[in-house]
């Protein structure tokens, strides 16, 4: 595959694209059958009474150790958010590779374009929720 | 209603979405959050989280398809995402402090507003194109696809200053309230830029996962993703987009125009009767 082709590099974004949604699938699909197995015949309503107005809601662990032991401890629900932070990141694995594409074709001016993209998406994910006037 | 029930309906509608929102660029909010809210009686931050991870599945799905096909303009999208993830930012850092209900009422009369050129575009199938100068030229935004009877069409963007306005509104609305972004987008490449119809929704499919993404963080960290919720909408969705994506390709340009214009309508009424207390 030839980097400084244009058409390569359409070819190269959709398989980033195609891969990670698969991967992320895949994942999602493992917690849903846990899911539909250990709770498939409970009341749904009973596993969605969580309190709204508090942040985070009770009852939803949103910390990365919680994740961790729950992947560990093959909870459904740790895997399926596994999934989704898969599917989270396969946009931003997009626009990371695109700035190396971009380079390989000698386009400066697209290059530091999605670097300032790449980088205002980082912060925007990694950064802004940890500041608390940004809690919507 | 059991767990297996819930996730097989949301299965189902989450396609359905995913079909829709993939062909008219929105991602398949439009549909999920009704559906969450009114009939399976969801509490509103819930349904936006799950639209958040329905946009983002819908957006890589459908890309996929349509950047290997070559109908998204990498370039133009990428060039608007510098403007909609500014834009997803600032949204996000005065939600806070701003009134949901006057912003949903001030955008969906936009939307409204902006029904009436699209409506009067029904019946053109491929645009006369500008020719290519300024600040488009010196940012290659021009670029060509292979429409359903095989001919090759080649366009170039116009005004692209008023499409990066445009997209900025898309990102700060997609901060402020979770939703709505699509339509500004797809309305800035369609009425300011003169790209062709498949053009202007592929490529704003292709950015919505972005700005999605900007915000996700903030949507996961509150807890507003809920794995029993977005399991289901995420399969569906990225099912749909697929198929989606089949349609698109086989479509013509004055067929996904009047899909656009009826979901577009959708959308604005829906922020509308929202922000008038009609629980949406």
């Amino acid at each position: 595959m030839n980097l400084k082709d244009p058409e390569s590099m359409n070819a190269i974004i959709g398989k980033v694209l195609r891969y990670g949604v698969i991967l992320s699938a895949v994942v999602v699909i493992v917690g849903t059958i846990g899911l539909a197995v250990s709770q498939g015949t409970s009341e749904a309503s009973s596993l969605l009474n969580y309190n709204a107005s508090s942040i985070p809601h009770d009852g939803i662990d949103v910390s990365l150790s919680g994740l961790l032991s729950g992947l560990a401890s093959f909870s459904p629900f740790s895997w399926i958010e596994l999934g989704i932070v898969v599917l989270i990141a396969t946009p931003v694995s997009r626009v990371l590779i695109s700035v190396f594409l971009f380079a390989a074709e000698k386009d400066r001016i697209y290059v530091l374009i999605t670097a300032v993209v790449l980088a205002l998406l980082l912060f925007s994910m990694l950064v802004t929720p940890s500041i608390p006037g940004f809690h919507a | 209603m059991f767990v297996l029930e819930f996730i097989l309906f949301l299965f189902l509608i989450s396609i359905f979405a995913g079909v829709f929102g993939s062909i008219v660029g929105l991602g398949g909010g439009v549909v999920i959050i009704p559906v969450l809210t009114i009939l399976l009686g969801v509490d509103i931050h819930f349904a936006i989280g799950a639209s958040i991870v329905a946009i983002i599945g819908t957006s890589s799905g459908a890309a996929s398809t349509y950047v290997t096909d070559k109908v998204t303009n990498l370039r133009v999208g990428m060039f608007l995402e510098l403007a909609s993830t500014t834009g997803a930012i600032i949204g996000a850092a005065v939600a806070a402090y701003t009134n949901s209900a006057a912003l949903e009422l001030i955008f969906g009369g936009i939307l409204l507003v902006t029904l009436v050129p699209t409506v009067m575009k029904i019946g053109e199938d491929i645009p006369k194109s500008p020719e290519l100068k300024g600040l488009s030229k010196r940012l290659g935004l021009t670029g060509s696809y292979v429409e359903t009877n095989g001919s090759l069409v080649k366009y170039n963007a116009e005004k692209p200053a008023e499409g990066l306005a445009g997209t900025w509104v898309a990102g700060i609305l997609s901060g402020l309230l979770g939703i709505g972004g699509g339509a500004f987008k797809v309305l800035s490449m369609d009425l300011a830029m003169k790209l062709p119809m498949k053009v202007s929704t592929t490529t704003s499919n292709f950015m919505i996962g972005v700005t999605a993404a900007a915000s996700a963080g903030i949507y996961f960290a509150r807890g507003d993703v809920d794995p029993l919720i977005v399991a289901p909408v995420a399969l569906g969705i990225l099912i749909g987009a697929s198929l989606g994506a089949r349609i698109l390709l086989r479509s013509r340009n004055a067929t996904i125009r009047k899909v656009f214009a009826i979901v577009l309508a959708v959308a604005a009424l829906e922020m509308v009767l929202s922000a008038l207390g009609v629980s949406v």
